[in-house]
């Protein structure tokens, strides 16, 4: 899997893009779609109707908006910035659902490769860790893990400041530490 | 347990692209219209609260504003924030340039709270400059030029002579004149590391610092001799688990881009 960061380099498929050219937004959908709809996932408490909802909410903003992007910022955190407010909308709009640990533990069986019943509950409890803490928090937490994004890029996508940024990873991460204490003792 | 490894990468379903597909076909002519709208709306109110704010702010540019033994003052930061004045406290705004509010404190007590993009706002100090990173925070500040900054929420950074201090939230920074500030640290720590800080007694500071305190261990990095780098690092490593991207050599060198990884990492876990 290619980093969205690392993909960073292909200016000329997003000006094609830019220009219209349905076959380059399909490229870029193909380089990002993966990683869109995990956020999505994750942060929707393992539903897969919401993340499928959200990814083409995201890539639909994305050809009608990308006329704005003008390059100043690298097209992954521009991008991101548009999966941040599709997913805090929706999460607005949405009714929420208690967190379904059987659902995550489906994402968990038919997704990764661990082996053992005590690894995947393992699995399925952090990401139902995740998936419970509040919006602002499990969304810098998923922009953190998914791609290591620099405390800059994830203030740009988040539209705050660098220190918010670390306050609100401070404060899910002691959320994780709480919620996740059985899990690590 | 690493959290990273348990979100893996889920494949998107080919109906998602369908969906797109079946979307673009149809086409959203009077969504745009409705977008356009309000894109109008929102950026002339915009232009209307920049305007009142900048406004206020000139009236009160250049001159000193000072409070009593008795009463505070309220400033309004543009659209940004506020500043709270302590009784017998002096200030001056430097700047009210749409980017760039700054002001300068002689003496007195300021609590700052700004929603702003990084290094918007600053306060100016005889012992250095207070840099907004988005946050609130307190600021005392004797008219020698000692004091205290105190944190509350997101970090600030204290400039002082081509040194940064970060502040993060729960934190906090004795100002020294001359010295500039000292090693920051969290308030919850024990009055044994804060006395150490103050001794400037590095084993002792090593040897009480808990996970947390890696906060000012790593502000110790580049305050100690080249010598006792290793063992600053050393200690933050036993710590806190760092990951296999931070690499020991550059750190100990000093590279800014490593020093600033490293930090995130620990930024993490304070």
């Amino acid at each position: 899997m290619v980093s969205l960061s690392q993909r960073d380099d292909g200016a000329e498929v997003v000006e094609a893009c830019r220009q219209g050219d349905r076959a380059a937004f399909r490229e870029l959908y193909d380089v990002y779609k993966d990683r869109v709809y995990s956020i999505a996932l994750y942060f929707f408490h393992g539903d897969r109707t919401a993340a499928s909802d959200v990814t083409q909410q995201v890539f639909l903003k994305l050809l009608a908006n990308i006329g704005q992007y003008r390059g100043d910022s690298v097209f992954s955190t521009w991008l991101y910035r548009l999966v941040v407010n599709v997913c805090l909308d929706e999460a607005r709009t949405r009714i929420t659902r208690p967190v379904d640990s059987a659902r995550l533990e489906a994402v968990a069986a038919s997704d990764s490769q661990e082996a053992t019943y005590s690894r995947l509950q393992e699995a399925a409890s952090i990401r139902a860790a995740v998936a419970s803490l509040p919006p602002k928090f499990r969304i810098a937490v998923l922009l953190r893990y998914f791609d290591d994004l620099s405390y800059e890029q994830m203030a740009k996508a988040l539209r705050c400041s660098m220190g918010t940024v670390a306050s609100r990873l401070n404060r899910g991460h002691k959320l994780l530490a709480e919620k996740l204490k059985q899990v690590i003792e | 347990m690493k959290l990273r490894d348990h979100l893996p990468i889920v494949e998107a379903p080919e109906s998602v692209w369908r969906g797109i597909e079946e979307a673009i076909d149809r086409g959203s002519g009077k969504a745009a219209c409705s977008r356009l709208w309000w894109g109008w709306a929102i950026a002339a109110a915009a232009v209307v609260m920049v305007g009142v704010g900048t406004w206020w702010f000139s009236m009160h540019r250049g001159g000193w504003i000072e409070t009593n033994a008795s009463t505070g003052k309220k400033l309004q930061i543009s659209d940004i924030g506020s500043v709270d004045m302590g009784p017998n406290t002096r200030l001056r705004i430097v700047s009210d340039l749409p980017g760039q509010h700054r002001l300068s404190l002689a003496h007195g007590f300021i609590h700052a709270k700004i929603t702003a993009p990084p290094r918007i706002f600053s306060v100016d100090t005889k012992s250095g400059t207070a840099v907004d990173l988005g946050c609130e925070y307190a600021m005392q500040m004797d008219e020698d030029g000692s004091g205290d900054l105190r944190v509350s929420a997101g970090w600030v950074e204290f400039e002082w002579k081509g040194t940064e201090t970060l502040v993060p939230a729960g934190a906090l920074c004795k100002i020294r004149p001359v010295r500039g500030p000292e090693l920051p640290y969290f308030e919850d720590s024990s009055l044994e590391f804060e006395h150490a800080i103050g001794r400037n007694d590095v084993a002792s500071i090593l040897r009480l610092a808990r996970a947390r305190d890696t906060l000012t261990l790593w502000h110790l990095l580049s305050r100690v001799e080249s010598n006792k780098r290793e063992v600053v690092y050393d200690r933050i490593a036993s710590l806190i688990s760092l990951p296999a991207t931070v690499s020991k050599g550059p750190v100990l060198a000093l590279d800014p881009a490593a020093l600033n990884q490293l930090k995130e990492e620990l930024a993490w876990k304070w």
